[in-house]
């Protein structure tokens, strides 16, 4: 018997089609509405005063700003100054995790040495670790790829280490059954189980990094978003539009590589689950 | 005819380990001992460090011996005061906001789908929007001190808590909810016996999530715009060649990360106690 | 078609389905799961319900229970109409280790249903008390369920479910998971709670064994879209034995043939 869910948790249970609208049409539909009426608040409450002109913009000159800003090419060096250090760094920590992760995960002793080091650093905020990047490397690009390296690095090798070590143990023994060892192995049995907690490490990475990337700008003063949106905020309440552009954009690029990272994690956690289904559906 | 004698079968206790001499040592040593095995790593990387620094005389890298100095005459305990408990007290109230208010709204958003439908793109874009980025923002509206580091810290914490809340509740294992409806349970009764306990595993992960942001943005946000707190004293020391001071704050940071770490995690392993049994019931099966 | 019985005595009926049908969207086709089933349960009875897989099986009790509503027809308990899952009902479902809440001990679970009825809290746990040792489980009341074997588990289960004396109960495969030896132990139990607590039964199985041992009367359903294909009186003394019953030729006999109903021969 297997109950299928039908997702509904409210009571009662909803009767079939025969509308004119369908839902998706009243979801977007609402989706649209809830933004104009936030857009509209926000105008009315700068323009009416309750928010102070001189600390908020108005939605209408952020809107122009934005629209400004995106035909310039000045922007988009900022953008790709930001997505540079986040790039680098996110890739350098990921593939530094995956390998180590790895190697550490496949070996006992390895682990039980290394877990209480990797817990203790990641327990650290990166942030911490920022003044000494500054001293080290400056402004430059590379003092924004390391922090953002090690930023990633961390929990995703927790994740990689668990991801490899969790192997299902049926799987495990079907392989020795089946005389698989070794890289084949490694390959063919231990990175495919890990690999859904490994791209729902890396979505993580992506996330964190871009955080961190902010940070690094911000406070570093590397070059990039954050620094141009300090720039603004420095320049006095005519460059508010401008600085609340930045922000949204900011915004817009964070959406845009969580989504990449969220489609791509989805991709391997749907085979996952759908291997896992199959072995436990028998029983109903 | 008689019934047949079922055979006794007799187990062997598993045998205790053994020391290289071949006494017998309990279990419970043979646990602490393993743990102390596996920080050798642990040792020999602060025996690198305190070797590698010592005869340093660069500003910035100062020998490991100073800074611990250094760190006994600041941090134990004249200057947690003045440095440190304004950012730990900005960073529990804002968590604290956050905490709240994410799990009401969330539970709101999971009670009112049309509300969850239509705010979802707003929400997802505030919560993948790097918290930081706003900081100056804030700075502009709140000025500088206190309730900046406030706003910031319970805006960023907010999201990963409301998220992992919904999405907490909207788990629920359909058959509680048929169960609970079958016992006579009503809605709202429902959403409080059943979905609720049933999502605070996620909840809790989302509360993590929450306060691991938290102490990033307690520290930037200190780092930007603020005259005390941790974060401007590491920073405030790092501009002034103070390298054994800025050392000594890194180390705070690091206790305090792992202080709150090991804090959340005993608190969560006892919220949770039901979770972890269960789950270490279903991997005997 | 149902094989008459005595119908001497007046037949109080607990519960009655008119002419239920229920389908749903799969995949934007629309699947009849019922077609027209009309079926009646008198007071104190144990009724099965069998059929082949996926024959709807599951679908109908959820809509004889009220945690479905039906596409048409009408479900009447005690003569009233049900709106969403009444009061007197009680469900005991196939997978305990979901049903029972885990963060709650066996104690708390059986007492939820009570205390969201009002009871004061020395009567609650009286009546727990009571219940608990009804099913054997006297002192596993501190305990969470999934420290518990998979039959205690179900025992729980039932035991809230008995808890608030319901004057119906439904079982949605209830033993389909358990060992062999433990579902023997589970029959024997539910036989006896079924007198001690004077609650009617409605006894959804893929077994047809288990149907002919626990039942009065079986309802053999047919292949989906599904219809009542025929209702089987169960004459065998009480109380059942699982090793005298089963031994008993018109066991076999009513085993045979509800088989072979159930198999479409």
């Amino acid at each position: 018997m297997a109950t299928t869910t039908r997702g509904v948790s409210a009571p009662g249970t909803s009767r079939g089609g025969g509308r004119w609208y369908t839902t998706r049409t009243t979801n977007l539909a609402a989706r649209l509405a809830l933004i104009a009426v936030l857009l509209g608040i926000w105008q009315l409450l700068v323009v009416g005063g309750a928010l102070n002109k001189d600390a908020f913009p108005t939605m209408s000159s952020t809107l122009a700003a934005l629209v400004d800003q995106i035909h310039t090419s000045a922007c988009w060096t900022t953008v790709a100054q930001t997505l540079e250090g986040w790039g680098v760094g996110v890739a350098l920590g990921c593939v530094a995790a995956i390998v180590l992760g790895s190697a550490i995960g496949l070996s006992r002793f390895a682990y039980r040495s290394t877990i209480p080091v990797i817990e203790f650093l990641k327990a650290v905020p990166v942030v911490a670790i920022l003044p000494i990047a500054i001293v080290e490397f400056g402004t430059r690009l590379s003092m924004k790829m390391v922090l953002v390296a090690f930023g990633v690095f961390f929990p995703l090798v927790i994740q990689v280490i668990y991801g490899v070590r969790s192997v299902d143990p049926t799987v495990a023994d079907t392989a020795t059954s089946l005389q698989v060892r070794g890289a084949r192995r490694f390959f063919v049995v231990v990175i495919p189980s890990a690999a859904p907690f490994i791209a729902t490490g890396v979505r993580i990475a992506a996330a964190t990094g871009l955080v961190i990337e902010i940070v690094a700008e911000l406070i570093g003063g590397g070059a990039g978003l954050g620094q141009r949106i300090l720039a603004a905020e420095n320049a006095g309440p005519s460059s508010l539009p401008v600085m609340y552009a930045f922000i949204l954009i900011t915004g817009l690029i964070g959406v845009t590589l969580t989504g990449i990272f969220t489609v791509a994690e989805r991709r391997t956690l749907r085979w996952h689950e759908s291997q896992r289904n199959i072995v436990s559906r028998g029983a109903s | 005819m008689t019934a047949p004698v079922t055979p006794q079968v007799k187990v062997a206790p598993s045998e205790p380990a053994t020391s290289s001499r071949g006494r017998r040592i309990g279990p419970r040593t043979t646990k602490a001992l393993i743990s102390l095995g596996s920080l050798w790593l642990f040792a020999l990387l602060v025996a690198l460090w305190w070797l590698g620094s010592n005869n340093s005389h660069s500003s910035f890298f100062p020998p490991l011996r100073l800074t611990l100095i250094r760190f006994r005459q600041l941090w134990l305990f004249a200057d947690v005061r003045t440095d440190l408990a304004p950012s730990l007290f900005h960073l529990a109230i804002g968590y604290a906001i956050a905490s709240v208010l994410g799990i009401a709204v969330g539970a709101l958003m999971w009670a009112l789908p049309l509300l969850r439908q239509a705010s979802s793109p707003v929400v997802y874009f505030l919560y993948v929007l790097p918290a930081p980025i706003l900081i100056p923002a804030v700075l502009v509206l709140f000025g500088i001190g206190a309730s900046m580091s406030v706003a910031i810290i319970s805006f960023a914490c907010v999201w990963p808590i409301l998220l992992n809340t919904l999405d907490g509740m909207r788990g629920t294992d359909q058959l509680k909810i048929d169960t609970a409806r079958s016992l006579g349970l009503s809605y709202w009764r429902r959403l409080w016996s059943v979905v609720l306990p049933g999502a605070s595993p996620q909840i809790v992960a989302g509360l993590r999530a929450g306060l691991q942001v938290g102490i990033i943005l307690m520290v930037v946000s200190e780092e930007v715009g603020s005259t005390q707190g941790i974060g401007f004293f590491i920073l405030q020391a790092q501009e002034n060649f103070a390298g054994t001071d800025m050392w000594t704050g890194i180390l705070v940071l690091g206790v305090v990360g792992t202080v709150l770490n090991v804090l959340f995690v005993a608190g969560e392993r006892f919220a949770l106690r039901w979770y972890y049994g269960s789950r270490a019931a279903a991997r005997e099966r | 078609m149902t094989a008459v019985g005595d119908g001497s005595a007046a037949r109080t009926l607990v519960l009655e389905a008119r002419g239920l049908h229920k389908s749903y969207t799969v995949d934007r086709s629309d699947h009849l799961a019922i077609a027209d089933i009309s079926l009646e349960v008198a007071k104190g009875e144990f009724v099965c319900i069998v059929g082949p897989s996926g024959a709807g099986k599951t679908t109908l009790l959820r809509c004889l229970s009220g945690l479905m509503a039906p596409s048409g027809g009408v479900v009447l308990l005690e003569g009233s109409p049900i709106v969403s899952v009444p009061p007197e009902v009680g469900i005991v479902f196939q997978d305990y280790g979901r049903s029972l809440f885990p963060w709650l001990s066996v104690a708390r679970n059986v007492a939820l249903p009570l205390k969201v009825r009002g009871i004061p809290k020395t009567e609650r746990t009286r009546i727990v008390g009571e219940v608990l040792s009804s099913v054997g489980l006297g002192d596993v009341a501190a305990r969470y369920p999934w420290q518990l074997s998979g039959g205690m588990q179900q025992r729980v289960a039932i035991a809230r479910s008995l808890a608030y004396k319901p004057e119906l109960l439904f079982m949605d495969e209830p033993f389909a998971s358990v060992d062999a030896q433990t579902r023997f132990e589970l029959e024997d139990l539910i036989l006896r709670v079924r007198n001690e607590f004077e609650v009617t039964v409605v006894f959804v199985t893929h077994d047809v064994d288990e149907a002919v041992y626990l039942a009065d009367r079986v309802v053999v359903l047919s292949r989906p879209p599904a219809t009542v294909k025929m209702v089987v009186e169960i004459p065998l003394s009480r109380p059942r034995d699982q090793l005298v019953t089963r031994a008993d030729v018109e066991f076999a006999a009513l085993r045979g043939s509800l088989l072979s109903l159930v198999m479409g021969h």
